[in-house]
């Protein structure tokens, strides 16, 4: 059982910090890893809570303060240590919070826990380590994905003919400063398998294949590239992408698992957008205040743009939380958590409960940002069962409709009124005719169009809630962006709404350090396996280090002079020699660098979950192309998935595209979940590829993979004409898209009749048994590696 | 990366192999059920080396079955006396004392109503934690929080952290298996694992809305082929897989998924053999209650824990619950939980007691509870119901380094608060993982930017209930 996660050393990362703005003790040592991470997790929060009220930045009671530590060593205006390093009990801090005589007892009011006492005299056994906090100044504003993004020239290259474009000259430069050689380029068979997975995410068809090999012309590349970005499969392929940073589903998850009866129309706008190459800027202004556009502005696009406000919508909330207030700010993080994740790769949820231990950004940066959401509703009401909100697409023929059947509702029931109070046999007869009439008449009650989304809630400020805490609000916060990248002077936000146009106008800014940056590194992942910053949801401090950062910039340049354009983007990546290697193997380079951070070659790729159940389907001739609509037809919006029965009925029999199957968190489709689909709760960039037995139990034992199997065998037996060699031919051009080698013209054939002659016994009929040997035969080429990996 | 030096005799094998369609010798490549028992090194010296989850899905009311309350009786459609907690659930009345008698049992005289007789005569091997509390009054957070630690973000399940821990001691069966698990309440995020590997997922066998003989590992059986014509079908894989391979290069994901197949074979001989039950005798039958209809599912859910367990898997969780969230008498308190009790009071002594006679006590910790517990006063109108309660409950466990015939802390004198020695449910978690060998604050792992525990910021080892 392996995996391929991205491991960050702990260590480092922590030492980074460690050593950061403010001093340690100045004769202690620094921290070690162990040191800092008790502190983070147990003193600092605990003297936060209890302590720096008074002794802290705002107040120094008696001369002390416990935020710093200078403060920590100089005591207070007694004189005594507070701090007995060679005596531990002795130091005033602990005889203060121990209430021993001699000392004011601390905290005065109520003593602390007998575990937080413990907790400071391990913290004071240790040394008392007080490793710098990461404060909004120094050297932790100037990590470099907060700087301005940089068009650096490209670098000059030895190799003068094998770039083809700046794009090359930057992966070419650092290739031979490692005296490492890109591979050669990649045949044409695999190129064009490798382009059509990742633009439209289904095999290339053998027409398509032979196209492209008898095109010669130089730009044949290019041909195929432009007719698969203008293949509405593009928008399938590539707003699943962005579904999985959007963390779409139709279902709520936690612990009220309802449907959302209307997502699928954020899904489609989704794609639509993709396939329409709507500007990345438009399409996350759209997403983030799509609602508060003009009129003149909604007119630019063909779906309304408050269905784009689902993205603020879609995230699982605990729907049953019997404390309202905490349901209100649990939704308001959840939102911040995402737009942070995924729009400038900041995790800001952390700053909920405390300036951010790693990035630069405080509490009163999360309030900020949280009274921006608490002045839009989300929500329509927090009693539970709670209720999300949803915007009315209804048109005026739609309302006429609703309208004409309230008023037929309504006469029946004066009716039925009018008869309820008579006795008479034939009044009683009627009076069940009408009562039946009515309860038909309203199971037709027409939906009226709708789509979970946002609008303006009243706009307010809210305080900093310590620890995270409701009940311990602190001071107000006017609402605002985070300091480090909005910088200390912004101008106030408006009273009469939420701002959320313009913190949506603010991170779409050509001159945003992380909007461009993060889409840039995002589509590079999903196009080469890793990011040139592999921790693609994550840009903070922590985050991994680009591994060509002018190559980073120069991408977030031109993509912005673009126009914001996705699909200039990809043709800027696809018809680069970097994008066009082949995945041969160097073993010279396999040492120097196994990751394969530096491009000497294409990585070899499994697909994702859908790629694969895609695969199956289309190479079998079963794949429905019918494209959008409704993903719960099951259902009714809002609608238990499975309420305490723990029966879905949710079906994934139907053979459309998996992108349009419907997303149920808590029990997503099984393939999905084998095939490392992330679980639709939180944003998620980077799917890990793991390999569990389990997958392989399906490829051998699902009924899906084996109806493919015998689907594409029944392709190859219904050509009477051909030979059963031209048949494995037709087999291994469709599964794998080349050809067959003479050894599994061979090697299949064969094993077709050691299969045939095997089930003589169990099958009396010569035409089912030749059916079934090629369908196991067809079953063990799709189960193969070739078939789910990309070179 | 060792995964390199571990492969390169199975590729010598299929590249000697890939001369024409010879069915290699299946006998050196599915290396049947001889894989080397491994895991990984816990922190310190474990007392228990796996775990039994007996999970009641709902909330069995701790005050009618291990706490009694005398003055719950005397006061009974009495206002309660003390503060009620600032959140609940439903708007509840007066006091409602138990319906139950209790009587002390065994050498440790430890309390126990009617509703467990059977549970009753093994007191002396339990240890119950009267002070469980924690802090979400629904059943998805308190589910969550129970199992994950978190009840409003997605974290890995405690079997999941437990197999991320310790690693598989058996590589033809998964470490971490989820028996008839709800789908309610938090579903999948109960046996998944989020962001740790997911070699550490629970893998369900069937679940709560099908009936547990129909409880299996999905896609572990093949309708179409014989075995020995898989194995055929597999031979003729591993030659394409290893002609595709030489073309590559060396490359660990794609031999590792050559790997893959031949455990996924393995596994699919060992897990229906771990599900068989056919073989046991009619005196185990009995003992788990498989001869009365009542008894017999919840009895085969524990009869399959033992047979996991015995095969090394680390983590079995085994979950009662019906179609409905069964133990959540917000009303029909009296039949509800008289039905619920009845149903696995005897599969679970028949679970310690075999586990006890067969020596695997010693290393195996069996841990009995549900999400929250219920509150001392009435709710609705027939004096027949109680709502949740997180703020004081109990759980039990048996074996596995616990102190036997033991009870820890204690709730307020009617039972709705946890006051003495309170245990929180990451306490919980962090005693379990040291009872493991693994010591909460280190077991960690590194996603998005941090690090993740399991206790997250919290837990404190209890001590006191080891033996």
């Amino acid at each position: 059982m392996t995996r391929h996660p991205h491991h960050y050393l702990l260590g480092i990362a922590l030492a980074v910090v460690a050593s950061g703005a403010s001093p340690t003790f100045a004769a202690d040592p620094v921290p070690t890893p162990e040191d800092v991470r008790f502190f983070e997790m147990k003193i600092r929060p605990l003297l936060a809570e209890k302590c720096f009220k008074c002794h802290g930045a705002e107040k120094q009671r008696g001369e002390l303060r416990l935020d710093t530590a200078e403060g920590v060593r100089k005591g207070g205006d007694s004189g005594e240590p507070l701090i007995a390093v060679d005596k531990p009990e002795k130091g005033t801090l602990l005889r203060a919070v121990r209430h021993e005589e001699g000392v004011p007892a601390m905290p005065p009011k109520a003593k602390l826990k007998d575990s937080e006492i413990a907790d400071l005299a391990a913290w004071v056994k240790r040394g008392a380590p007080f490793p710098a906090s990461v404060k909004v100044s120094g050297d932790t504003s100037k990590h470099w994905a907060f700087q301005p993004v940089v068009n650096s020239p490209p670098p000059t290259v030895k190799d003068g003919t094998w770039a083809k474009s700046d794009l090359d000259r930057f992966i070419l430069a650092k290739l031979e400063a490692a005296q490492l050689k890109p591979a050669v380029p990649a045949d044409k068979r695999t190129l064009i398998r490798r382009a059509t997975f990742d633009l439209i995410g289904l095999p290339p068809t053998p027409e398509e294949i032979d196209a492209f090999l008898k095109d010669a012309s130089p730009d044949a590349f290019a041909t195929v590239v432009d007719r698969l970005l203008a293949s509405n499969a593009y928008g399938e392929r590539w707003g699943r992408h962005w579904l999985d940073v959007a963390r779409y589903a139709d279902s709520n998850g936690l612990d009220e698992n309802t449907a959302h009866g209307n997502a699928w129309r954020y899904r489609d706008y989704v794609i639509a957008s993709f396939n329409a190459d709507k500007p990345y800027d438009r399409f996350l202004l759209e997403q983030i205040a799509g609602d508060l556009l003009g009129k003149d502005e909604k007119k630019a696009s063909s779906f309304d743009p408050v269905i784009a406000t689902g993205f603020l919508a879609l995230g699982p909330k605990v729907l049953a939380e019997p404390d309202e207030k905490k349901m209100e700010f649990d939704i308001v993080d959840e939102q911040i958590d995402t737009l942070g994740k995924t729009v400038m790769g900041l995790t800001l949820g952390c700053a909920r409960c405390h300036d951010h231990k790693f990035d630069p950004v405080s509490t009163a940066d999360y309030y900020g940002l949280a009274g921006v959401f608490i002045s839009t509703k989300t929500m329509e009401t927090f009693k539970k069962v709670a209720r999300w909100h949803e915007n009315s697409l209804a048109t005026p023929a739609d309302l006429k409709r609703k309208a004409d059947h309230d008023a037929e509702v309504a006469k029946l029931k004066a009716l039925i009124k009018g008869l309820t109070a008579k006795t008479d046999e034939p009044s009683k007869v009627e009076l069940k005719k009408l009562k039946a009439e009515l309860a038909e008449l309203e199971k037709k009650a027409p939906e009226l169009p709708a789509a979970m989304g946002v609008t303006e809630g009243k706009p307010t400020d809210v305080p900093v809630l310590r620890r995270g805490n409701h009940l311990t609000p602190g001071e107000m916060v006017a609402r605002r962006f985070p300091v480090v990248i909005a910088g200390a002077k912004q101008a106030a936000l408006p009273n009469d709404h939420s701002g959320r146009l313009e913190l949506a106008k603010w991170m779409t800014d050509p001159k945003h350090p992380l909007t461009a940056r993060v889409m840039v590194n995002r589509v590079w992942r999903w196009h080469f396996g890793q990011g040139l910053v592999r921790s693609v949801d994550n840009f903070g401090l922590l985050s991994d280090k680009p591994s060509h950062p002018e190559l980073l910039d120069s991408l977030a340049v031109e993509f912005v002079q673009s126009g914001w354009s996705l699909k200039a983007l990809h043709r800027r990546i696809m018809l680069s020699a970097t994008y066009q290697m082949s995945s041969t193997h160097d073993a010279k380079a396999a040492v120097a660098d196994p990751d394969n951070r530096l491009h000497w070659r294409s990585n070899i790729r499994r697909l994702e979950a859908e790629a694969i159940r895609d695969s199956l389907l289309a190479v079998g001739g079963l794949l429905d192309r019918t494209a959008g609509g409704p993903a719960l037809t099951h259902l009714k919006n809002r609608d238990y998935i499975f309420d305490h029965t723990s029966k879905d009925k949710t079906s994934y029999a139907s053979h459309c595209r998996s992108v349009y199957l419907p997303v149920i968190r808590n029990n997503l489709y099984d393939v999905f979940q084998l095939f490392d689909a992330p679980d639709a709760s939180v944003p998620n960039g980077d799917r890990p590829t793991t390999t569990v037995p389990t997958q392989s139990l399906f490829f051998l034992n699902s009924e899906l993979v084996a109806s493919s199997a015998g689907a594409l065998a029944d392709q190859v037996l219904s050509r009477s004409e051909i030979s059963d060699d031209d048949r494995v031919r037709q087999v291994i051009a469709m599964a794998y898209g080349r050809q067959a080698t003479t050894k599994e013209i061979e090697r299949l054939t064969a094993a077709v009749a050691v299969f045939e002659k095997d089930f003589a016994t169990s099958e009396a009929d010569a035409a089912k048994r030749r059916r079934k040997a090629w369908s196991v035969v067809c079953q063990t080429v799709l189960a193969s590696n070739e078939f789910i990996h990309i070179r | 990366m060792a995964f390199h030096s571990a492969f390169p005799s199975r590729r010598d094998v299929l590249h000697q192999s890939a001369l024409g369609f010879g069915f290699l010798a299946l006998t050196d490549l599915l290396r049947a059920a001889d894989a080397p028992a491994g895991g990984k090194a816990p922190h310190f010296k474990p007392r228990a080396k796996r775990v039994i989850f007996l999970f009641m899905k709902g909330g069995p009311s701790h005050i009618d079955t291990f706490d009694p309350k005398p003055l719950l009786d005397r006061d009974d459609g009495k206002p309660f006396p003390g503060e009620r907690p600032r959140v609940v659930f439903a708007k509840t009345g007066n006091l409602l004392k138990s319906p139950w008698k209790f009587k002390q049992h065994g050498q440790s005289g430890s309390p126990v109503s009617e509703l467990f007789p059977h549970v009753a005569g093994c007191v002396d091997d339990i240890c119950f934690v009267n002070s469980l509390h924690g802090t979400n009054p629904a059943h998805g957070g308190a589910a969550l929080k129970l199992h994950t630690g978190s009840e409003n973000f997605v974290r890995p399940s405690m079997g999941a952290w437990v197999a991320y821990g310790l690693g598989t001691a058996n590589e033809n069966l998964p470490a971490f298996v989820t028996v008839c698990p709800t789908l309610a309440h938090g579903g999948v995020n109960n046996w998944a694992s989020a962001f740790l590997p997911a070699s550490c997922q629970g893998v369900p066998l069937g679940n709560a809305g099908s009936p547990v003989e129909q409880a299996k590992v999905r896609y572990i059986e093949n309708t179409h082929l014989t075995r020995a014509d898989q194995k055929k079908q597999l031979a003729l894989l591993a030659e394409l897989n290893s002609d595709h391979l030489a073309r590559n290069g060396p490359d660990a994901a794609l031999e590792g998924r050559i790997d893959s197949f031949e455990l996924a074979f393995r596994m699919q001989k060992a897990m229906p053999e771990a599900e068989d039950i056919s073989k046991e005798t009619d005196a185990t039958r009995k003992l788990y209650g498989l001869d009365d209809p009542i008894t017999a599912p919840f009895g085969r859910q524990c009869l399959l824990a033992r047979r996991l367990a015995e095969r090394d898997v680390r983590f079995v969780q085994v979950t009662h619950s019906d179609g409905m969230v069964q133990w959540d008498q917000h009303g029909d308190l009296r039949k509800g939980h008289a039905k619920n009790a009845r149903e696995v009071d005897k599969p679970i002594a028949g679970l310690l007691t075999d586990l006890k006679r067969s020596g695997m006590l010693k290393d195996t910790l069996v841990l009995w509870g549900g999400e929250f517990g219920r509150t001392p006063t009435v709710e609705g109108g027939g004096n027949d119901g109680r709502d949740h309660n997180p703020e004081g409950f109990t759980v039990w466990m048996a074996g596995g380094g616990v102190k036997p015939g033991f009870r820890y802390g204690a709730t307020d004198d009617y039972g709705w608060y946890a006051t003495e020695n309170k245990v929180h449910v990451h306490d919980l978690h962090a005693t379990m993982l040291a009872l493991l060998g693994l010591d909460h604050e280190r077991l960690t792992f590194k996603h998005a930017g941090r690090d993740f525990r399991l206790t997250d910021v919290h837990g404190q080892v209890i001590q006191e209930l080891f033996a």
